[in-house]
């Protein structure tokens, strides 16, 4: 994959050191929580995955239509989301089966 | 009211302060710090206040109370069996909406609660005024503020619970709405519920519903046993709801429940009660504090630094007073050799207790500030970020980010205990990420193995010893996840699991509290010290004493005496070295001849590919029992051929000057210490937690792997120095 390609991909090592340089943030980006890549406020758009971890997250307060605050992206592998008041820690597996749309 | 005792329960969200306002109450010394789940069984205590005595329960933190975890079961089952005459709902005052959806699960069951409004000082901090009696009138319950940590306002809570335990009045269920389908779905359910007397004895007609709803495993369960046909027909109702919202919206009904519950909180909230003095978008000092001890890049590389900065300041500032200690059991032993006349008694007060429980105790200061570190760690919250940060790790190595909090309690910063960090994996739902925990977490270097590893450290690497204490944690670490891994991919394969966890805020931790904590545990250790160890170190005196020498042996070494007596009856000096030699050579062929000697001997041949000789072996088998023994034997054993106490060198410097130890039988028997079998409390809590087939698998497996482990550093390490 060349560096154009890289920069291409709103996520990708290359365009965040560029966004390092610059002070550029991302496009809007709607997609699964583990892909957005910068720190911000979003909202939820849907829950996919196991039933059972759905409604967990649900009596946790992340429910559609909820405003939310992406504290620490990590890259994509674990998340800190400010929701209702505290901060929830959300793994990977989990992230990536909330579906956000960045506001 | 009067002499029956009222039985009143705590309950809340996670690290909300229930187990704090339980120590407060009942002046118990419950473990709490600033990380979620540490209460996972619940606690009982007592007290009195206005002449009525209070049987008070401590449930572990739930945010729910549908069966998604074994905490969230264990507190349903407390309150739906136990029934408590009040309920005693600890509500975060700093993040009400989120700690709200508890409460309208209890209004849901009609239970008799009473809110705590907790950490109202943290509330007033963030800019948040809450409108208690606005709150109380809306919920149509009493609402008490009070700030648990202190204990203010919480005498005026009791009143008040008391108030509610003997009110004649029954609590009626609160009835939310769940929008137009799930209403009616509803209304069907709880006509065939009440029709039948499905659960009735348990539950609320409609909070049974509620749970049909929500799919709650645990409910069906119980209602498929209760009453099958009846459990049959409401599973259809909820199958066709259900079906008919997945086509409609895409949803199931617990979202919409938990939506409607949330609704309700705003609603009430929108009304006056919460306002916020500063911009509600605005980050928390908290959250800022976090954008930079988490970071992907330099949060690791923080929390590396944090971790050897504790044993930096462990090392250095316990220096002088563990050689204060050293300094006072030499004495202590000199004046038992001075006082006390030849014979079994001196050889076991000197040999067994001073040398050996001595040894011990001589750590009391190293522990207690390593205590205070890991106090500071805990109650700052920073612990909660180390589990955060090591969830990627752990997911790697097949484990769950809940794995995490299981490894710090049993020892992953050193100086914690196996024993509660096993009942801790209570908390992973998996059973097979739960069992490959479970019998990793003895691998962290608990408060026991800690001396050892000072001991040896201090002996053998004098220069660099916060370094190497780091090192041997991070082998520790390394380790336990490696044989985790194989755990997951062998005997333990299976899915992993989703990691969600609330992260509690920073907070600085009061100085009452990290004495407290620093205290509770080195008084553990003390007492270990001074009772379980003080007998098995008695024990295996007696075994390394009886049954002596023959009488033969002992007449031919008599003889010896006699004749450098007269021969060198004009040299004192020369006299006395060659009775002391003498004497040492006779204590050494009486422990070879001992019991614990001779199994020591037994095991030799094969220990001495990992440059263990007999003595080492006599430690060694002495820490089954408990890993603190390995020193206290240690004592007993190199004490035993030093005649005059008052001569004697430390243990460390008795290990430094015997030939069969060195830099590179340090490091085999620091690691065949740090992994071999488990102590025999931590192999019966293995054994109550899953099976005793588990239990022996894991001494079996760990003491294979740390033999082999240590033949290898131990064969290599000879080949190469």
């Amino acid at each position: 994959m060349t560096i154009q390609k890289l920069n291409k991909k709103c996520c990708s090592l290359a365009h965040k050191l560029q966004q390092c340089k610059q002070g550029k943030r991302c496009k809007r980006h709607h997609g699964p929580l583990s892909e957005t890549c910068q720190a911000g406020k979003l909202k939820i758009c849907k829950l996919t995955g196991d039933r059972k971890e759905c409604a967990k997250m649900a009596a946790l307060g992340v429910l559609p239509g909820q405003e939310a605050e992406l504290i620490c992206s990590q890259g994509g592998s674990q998340c800190l989301l400010k929701i209702h008041g505290g901060t929830l820690s959300i793994d990977q597996n989990t992230s990536s089966n909330i579906i956000v749309e960045t506001i | 009211m009067g002499n029956k005792p009222i039985t009143m329960a705590l309950a809340g969200n996670p690290n909300a302060g229930k187990t704090t306002l339980f120590n407060h109450l009942t002046g118990a010394r419950q473990h709490v710090g600033n990380y979620p789940g540490i209460t996972v069984d619940h606690k009982e205590g007592s007290f009195h206040q206005d002449g009525q005595q209070i049987s008070i329960t401590d449930l572990p933190g739930t945010y729910s109370l549908t069966a998604y975890s074994v905490e969230e079961v264990v507190s349903r089952d407390f309150l739906t069996t136990a029934k408590p005459d009040v309920v005693v709902n600890i509500v975060d005052a700093s993040n009400l909406e989120r700690n709200l959806y508890l409460s309208t699960q209890f209004l849901e069951m009609g239970l008799p609660v009473i809110i705590a409004l907790n950490m109202m000082d943290v509330a007033k901090d963030r800019g948040i005024e809450i409108r208690v009696e606005k709150l109380s009138e809306l919920l149509e319950i009493p609402i008490v503020p009070i700030i648990a940590r202190s204990g203010k306002g919480t005498k005026e809570l009791i009143s008040q619970a008391l108030e509610v335990a003997a009110s004649s009045k029954t609590m009626e269920p609160r009835d939310i709405s769940y929008g137009e389908d799930l209403d009616e779905s509803l209304m069907e359910l709880i006509a065939t519920i009440e029709q039948t007397s499905f659960l009735s004895s348990a539950y609320p007609a409609r909070f049974t519903a509620i749970k049909y709803l929500e799919h709650d495993d645990e409910m069906l369960r119980k209602g498929q046993a209760a009453a099958p046909e009846t459990a049959r027909k409401l599973e259809e109702i909820v199958s066709k709801t259900s079906d008919h919202l997945q086509a409609t919206m895409d949803v199931y009904p617990e979202a919409i429940i938990a939506d409607h519950r949330y609704g309700f909180i705003k609603a009430i909230l929108r009304q006056g009660v919460l306002t916020h003095k500063f911009d509600t978008d605005r980050l928390y000092t908290s959250d800022k504090i976090d954008k930079v001890l988490t970071n992907r890049l330099l949060g690791p590389v923080i929390m590396l630094a944090i971790l050897f900065g504790l044993y930096q300041f462990t090392f250095s500032w316990s220096e002088l007073p563990v050689s204060w200690m050293e300094a006072l059991f030499g004495w202590l032993g000199g004046v038992v050799e001075n006082t006390l006349p030849d014979g079994l008694l001196k050889s076991m007060i000197i040999s067994g207790v001073i040398d050996g429980v001595g040894g011990v105790l001589g750590f009391v200061p190293l522990i207690m500030f390593m205590f205070f570190g890991i106090a500071v760690l805990e109650d700052s919250g920073y612990l909660a970020r180390v589990a955060f940060m090591m969830d990627r790790v752990f997911h790697f190595f097949g484990l769950h980010g809940s794995s995490v909090m299981p490894f710090i309690v049993s020892g992953g910063i050193a100086g914690g205990c196996a024993v509660p960090g096993v009942m801790a994996t209570r908390t992973l739902r998996s059973p097979k990420e739960r069992m490959a925990t479970l019998l990793t977490v003895p691998f962290m270097n608990c408060g026991a193995k800690v001396p050892v590893l000072v001991l040896l450290i201090g002996a053998f690497f004098t220069e660099h010893k916060a370094l190497y204490m780091f090192l041997f944690t991070m082998l520790a670490w390394l380790v336990a996840l490696v044989a985790a891994k194989f755990l997951r991919m062998t005997v333990l394969r299976g899915e992993a699991t989703p990691f969600v966890m609330e992260l509690p805020p920073y907070r600085f931790p009061t100085f009452r509290g990290l004495v407290i904590h620093t205290w509770e545990r080195t008084w553990q250790y003390i007492k270990k010290a001074g009772t379980v160890i003080l007998g098995i170190s008695i024990l295996l005196w007696a075994s390394m004493t009886f049954p002596g020498l023959p009488q033969s042996e002992q007449d031919l070494y008599e003889s010896q005496r006699l004749e450098i007596t007269e021969t060198l009856a004009k040299q004192t000096e020369k006299l006395q070295d060659a009775l002391t030699g003498i004497n040492q050579e006779e204590s050494a062929a009486t422990l070879r001849n001992s019991i614990a000697g001779k199994v020591g001997l037994f095991f030799e041949p094969v220990s001495s590919y990992a440059g263990f000789d007999w003595r080492t072996n006599i430690a060694m088998l002495g820490g089954f029992a408990a890993k603190e023994v390995i020193i206290s034997t240690l004592g007993t054993v190199y004490s035993m051929g030093v005649i005059e106490a008052d001569k004697a060198s430390s243990l460390g410097d008795r290990l430094v000057k015997d030939p069969h130890w060195n830099a590179v039988v340090a490091v085999s028997a620091l690691i065949f210490i740090m992994f071999y079998a488990p102590c025999f409390v931590t192999v019966v809590c293995i054994a109550k937690e899953s099976s005793w087939k588990w239990a022996l698998f894991s001494m079996t497996f760990n003491t294979i792997f740390a033999f082999i482990a240590s033949v290898l550093v131990f064969q290599l390490g000879s080949m190469f120095s």
